[in-house]
């Protein structure tokens, strides 16, 4: 009798483990109109995360060829967004999550013994001044400003530097060439943060005419399971006005929007946005998107337009009908954080005015996805043709991670910057 | 004097153990099921962790309940040779798998988990009716495990 009982419960745990349908080939998702399978709820989802191991001195990541990849700065806590200053100063934002909240569900303690390993186990709350000679050696490092909390998105408007902590918009007096910034941030506007806060990075930008801000505010949940009241305001891009701090929602139904930027040539807002969980190893995909005022883009309801999620209750045919099908997808669980268009003139002409994208790696498939920063091409202001492995090597060949790629900005002469967060470096890629 | 009574062979300071125990779990999947009903008539996510929670508590006092239960079974020739006993035993262990699967369904997030969760919940405690019938038909038709000599 107890061996039976032990037998069933062995071969029950064995299926559940074993069912869930296999990975697709990413290709079949890159562009325009990705393939998507039929949804599948899993008993026992996956989790795969690659264990961190960190950069030997010497390695890098592999750039295309084209391009050659250096360390700018190693040695940093958690970099995870960076921005340059108009006089060339970098700043890299060492950053990581408010602390979490108790546990809601038995399944989070299972999920954060898996994540072990997988994280930074440096904690930062600033941001650091980089001051290089413009070929890639840094002459001076600096606090900018610290005791920040959470902070992640970054935009300088004349003398005002705005900061997105994960709860509030501050903004900071800056004149060109300060290292520091000892005066206190003045609030613009609140933003949803804690208790649970479950995406916390506040992606940051500016309207091209800089009367306007616009933060990335991701939802609260995967799909809701921390109840709809929790999401109020959130999976949002906001608009805020930046005389008066009053917000409204300029896009909603964007589960985790982040890199907002303008592109440079139609002057239109675009992001990349972090789709839903545990449907499955290529559902959903992750995409990039242009982002239309008003518009409504499917979380938690539905994805890529009008698919249902059943796991929302109760739904919103309404809100549905209306979802606008993303631009670009990017393929699944890649988790792209991390958006700059390439405006310089030093990177090789095929890469000019399309966009870059940075994407820190999935953790809930059995086949790792994204770990890379990817190329674009766009044309008239839209995304023209396949996207093209730029950097890659972050993992080893057993799945490993040395880093995980997930900041992204311009420096002053027009090479690329990569920050990786759990490699705790600045990469700098130029042509060569 | 011959103990005319089926002993039960887990016991703490002559307590039997596995009766002792076993209402912990069968309140907690009782419970889930009244959760998960809730949550199916109200979309209210608290319920669905509750039921999360309920389940899964059922589940490990239920392995503390198995071992005892096991331990009696097989210590005890005349517990054996009651077809209450193997009804008990097969029952709860189809019980006790349905409520394995029921606690990953539970995994799922929001609306996910129905109407699996709620079926499975249902099944778990319409099979616990039945073996507990049985349970308790042990103990007051057939004496298991009841102390000889307090018996009036």
């Amino acid at each position: 009798m107890s061996r039976l009982r032990l037998a069933l419960c062995a071969s029950t745990l064995a299926a559940l483990a074993a069912c869930g349908p296999a990975p697709i080939d990413a290709s079949h998702q890159i562009g325009p109109n990705p393939y998507l399978p039929p949804l599948h709820q899993y008993l026992l989802p996956p989790m795969k995360l690659a264990k961190v191991i960190g950069w030997q001195a010497g390695q890098t990541p592999t750039a295309a060829p084209g391009l050659r990849i250096q360390a700018l700065a190693s040695g940093l806590k958690n970099p995870r967004s960076l921005y340059t200053l108009p006089n060339g100063d970098i700043l890299v934002v060492e950053t990581s999550g408010p602390e979490a909240p108790p546990i809601r569900r038995p399944k989070e303690w299972v999920m954060n013994w898996m994540e072990k390993n997988t994280h930074s186990t440096q904690q930062g709350h600033d941001i650091l001044l980089l001051r290089t000679d413009g070929h890639g050696a840094v002459l001076q490092k600096s606090v900018f400003i610290d005791h920040l909390s959470s902070p992640f998105g970054v935009v300088l408007v004349g003398n005002d530097l705005y900061v997105a902590d994960t709860d509030e918009v501050l903004r900071f007096p800056y004149q060109t060439g300060q290292t520091r910034i000892t005066e206190p941030g003045v609030k613009l506007c609140d933003l949803p943060g804690g208790p649970i806060d479950h995406h916390w990075t506040k992606s940051l930008t500016a309207s091209p005419d800089g009367t306007k801000l616009y933060a990335g505010v991701g939802s609260n949940s995967n799909i809701t399971e921390n109840g709809i009241p929790a999401e109020k305001d959130r999976a949002a891009i906001w608009e805020i006005d930046r005389a008066t701090g009053a917000h409204r929602l300029y896009a909603t139904g964007l589960r985790n929007p982040n890199g907002l930027t303008f592109e440079p040539q139609s002057h239109v807002l675009w992001a990349v946005v972090n789709e839903r969980d545990e449907l499955g190893p290529d559902l959903v995909p992750d995409y990039l998107t242009s982002v239309q005022y008003g518009g409504f883009y499917g979380w938690p309801y539905s994805y890529w337009g009008q698919h249902l999620d059943p796991r929302v209750k109760p739904q919103r045919p309404d809100l549905v009908k209306r979802a606008i099908v993303p631009d670009y997808s990017l393929s699944s669980h890649v988790a792209p954080l991390g958006l700059v268009f390439d405006t310089g003139d030093s990177l090789p002409p095929q890469y000019k005015g399309g966009a870059f994208i940075v994407e820190h790696g999935s953790w809930d498939r059995t086949q790792l996805n994204g770990y890379k920063v990817v190329f674009v091409p766009f044309g008239s202001g839209r995304p023209i043709g396949q996207a093209q492995d730029v950097v890659t090597g972050f993992l080893t060949s057993d799945g490993k991670a040395h880093g995980r790629p997930v900041g992204l900005a311009l420096d002053a002469s027009g090479a690329l910057l990569i920050a990786d967060d759990v490699g705790n470096t600045v990469w700098r890629v130029t042509a060569g | 004097m011959a103990d005319d009574h089926p002993r039960a062979t887990a016991r703490i300071g002559g307590h039997p153990i596995h009766p002792m125990l076993v209402p912990i779990p069968i309140t907690c999947f009782i419970g889930a099921l009244l959760a998960d009903f809730a949550y199916w008539r109200t979309a209210d996510i608290i319920w669905g962790d509750f039921a999360d929670w309920l389940l899964t508590l059922g589940l490990i006092v239920s392995v503390f309940v198995v071992i005892a239960g096991v331990i009696d079974f097989l210590g005890e020739r005349r517990i054996r040779a009651l077809p209450q006993a193997w009804i008990h035993g097969i029952g709860n262990g189809i019980a006790l798998v349905l409520a394995i699967v029921d606690a990953f369904v539970h995994t799922r997030d929001a609306y996910g988990q129905l109407p699996a969760g709620l079926i499975l919940s249902l099944l778990v405690v319409l099979i616990l009716l039945v073996t507990g019938w049985n349970g308790w038909d042990m103990v007051y038709r057939h004496g298991v495990a009841v102390n000889p000599e307090r018996r009036p």
